[in-house]
């Protein structure tokens, strides 16, 4: 099967540089599938998973939201945080939704602010528990 | 002249400075190291969000987010003076703390309410001596800031800017050039201004709708409503990386100027000490010589 190339890019360090069958990036409005070949596209991440199968192996990777640039047969994912799913914390994650359900949201950026922490926490959450 | 045994004790107590700061040197080189290969990781994130921003502007969408635009009055500020927790790096701490008091009198001189924000112990120690109140202490981030933990500052000012409470917000940080210079400066963060890649010409073609670039998942502008809290963000992270390499390269320049003074002081004494040593000695020659001859006599 084709392969095509994909890079997990934090501002802190390039967490995975590799070759692989398929990706499955969570866009901010659902999942999508990326498979080689797939047309030049920027798409807006939202908190979840990012999951990579090549043959029969699967990986999966949590991100915090970012975004994904698809072209020339590379896919670069960019992302504030990135981890791979056996090493979230869950009990980190359910103390920042407790957290960001407290918060504030006096106007519409507040609003936007407490739901993307809320999101991300249960992104981290839902991730754990469906493994 | 000197007594030759003191002589000899301080040249072994600078002998014994000369080899901590030697040590100290070698550290900072190899955490410079580390440091810089943060910061040359980060580029490497810079570089595509800017490829992505100068995709946007080329398939014709028109680059406006409120974090770029100045708001009407500036009524508040914040500065935030980036240092290191520790000290023994040449004039590094001094220059930011500097600078930072004297952005923070202009900044007062403009605005009606400025808070002070200080990164480092040397930095909160240094504002402390001065009586200049801080807002927020940053004691946490060392030679290896983590991304996750400027964000979360980077998020509090995003939110005070939402909520109106903050209009702009200054750094002042020591920027890396190169090994042979680093530069104290400060900038402006918030408002934006323009973010980088945005002035890419504007492909006639693709705003046409003839061809497409790229498909926009789920909308251009959708996506630039994230690219630019995050550029803000990256922007923030990269003044603590700049200011913890620079750190690094301060002390090494300083420790290795200290342990070169060590190395003249050691030869200066040693010629004082040889020269003591041999006047005794000579003294003593002329005592026995002179004590044979009064026997002889």
């Amino acid at each position: 099967m084709a392969q095509i190339n994909l890079v997990i890019v934090t501002p802190e360090t390039t967490t995975l540089d590799a070759d692989v069958d398929g990706v499955t990036v969570p866009l901010i409005d659902g999942s999508a599938g990326i498979l080689a070949g797939h047309a030049p596209m920027i798409g807006r991440l939202g908190p979840g998973e990012v999951r990579t199968t090549n043959g029969s192996t699967t990986e999966r990777y949590y991100v915090d939201g970012g975004f994904v640039q698809v072209e020339g047969n590379k896919i670069s994912v960019l992302t504030g945080r990135s981890i791979p799913a056996s090493e979230i914390d869950v009990a980190a994650a359910k103390a920042a939704l407790a957290e960001a359900e407290q918060q504030e949201a006096g106007n519409a950026d507040l609003a936007a602010l407490k739901s993307k922490s809320i999101a991300q926490a249960r992104a981290q959450i839902r991730m754990v528990e469906s493994a | 002249m000197a007594n030759a045994r003191a002589l000899d004790k301080r040249r072994k107590s600078i002998r014994n400075i000369k080899k901590i700061t030697r040590t100290m040197e070698l550290i900072a080189t190899a955490r410079f190291k580390k440091a810089m290969d943060r910061a040359t990781s980060a580029n490497d994130y810079t570089k595509r969000i800017t490829a992505v921003v100068s995709d946007l502007a080329r398939a014709g969408l028109e680059v406006s987010h409120p974090l770029l635009e100045a708001p009407d009055v500036t009524k508040g500020a914040t500065l935030l003076v980036l240092t290191g927790n520790r000290g023994l790096c040449g004039g590094y701490n001094g220059n930011a703390i500097r600078l930072g008091a004297k952005t923070l009198e202009l900044l007062k001189s403009e605005i009606e309410t400025v808070t002070l924000d200080v990164s480092g112990k040397r930095g909160v120690s240094g504002f402390k001596f001065r009586d200049i109140e801080m807002a927020e202490n940053y004691l946490q981030f060392d030679d290896e800031p983590l991304f996750a933990e400027v964000e979360e500052i980077a998020e509090r000012y995003l939110r005070e800017y939402a909520a109106g409470t903050l209009n702009r917000l200054d750094v002042t940080y020591t920027k890396f050039h190169s090994v042979a210079k680093q530069e104290i400066v400060n900038e402006t963060l918030l408002p934006l201004g323009s973010i980088e890649g945005a002035d890419t010409p504007v492909d006639p073609e693709v705003a046409a709708g003839n061809t497409a670039l790229y498909e926009f998942v789920p909308s251009a502008e959708s996506i630039l409503e994230e690219v630019v809290p995050t550029s803000f963000k990256i922007k923030l992270f990269k003044c603590f990386l700049d200011a913890a390499v620079s750190e690094q390269v301060a002390r090494m320049i300083a420790m290795k100027s200290a342990t070169e003074a060590a190395n003249d002081m050691i030869k200066d004494l040693s010629r004082t000490y040889n020269r003591a040593r041999q006047s005794q000695i000579t003294g003593e020659i002329m005592e026995v010589i002179g004590g044979v001859e009064a026997l002889e006599g």
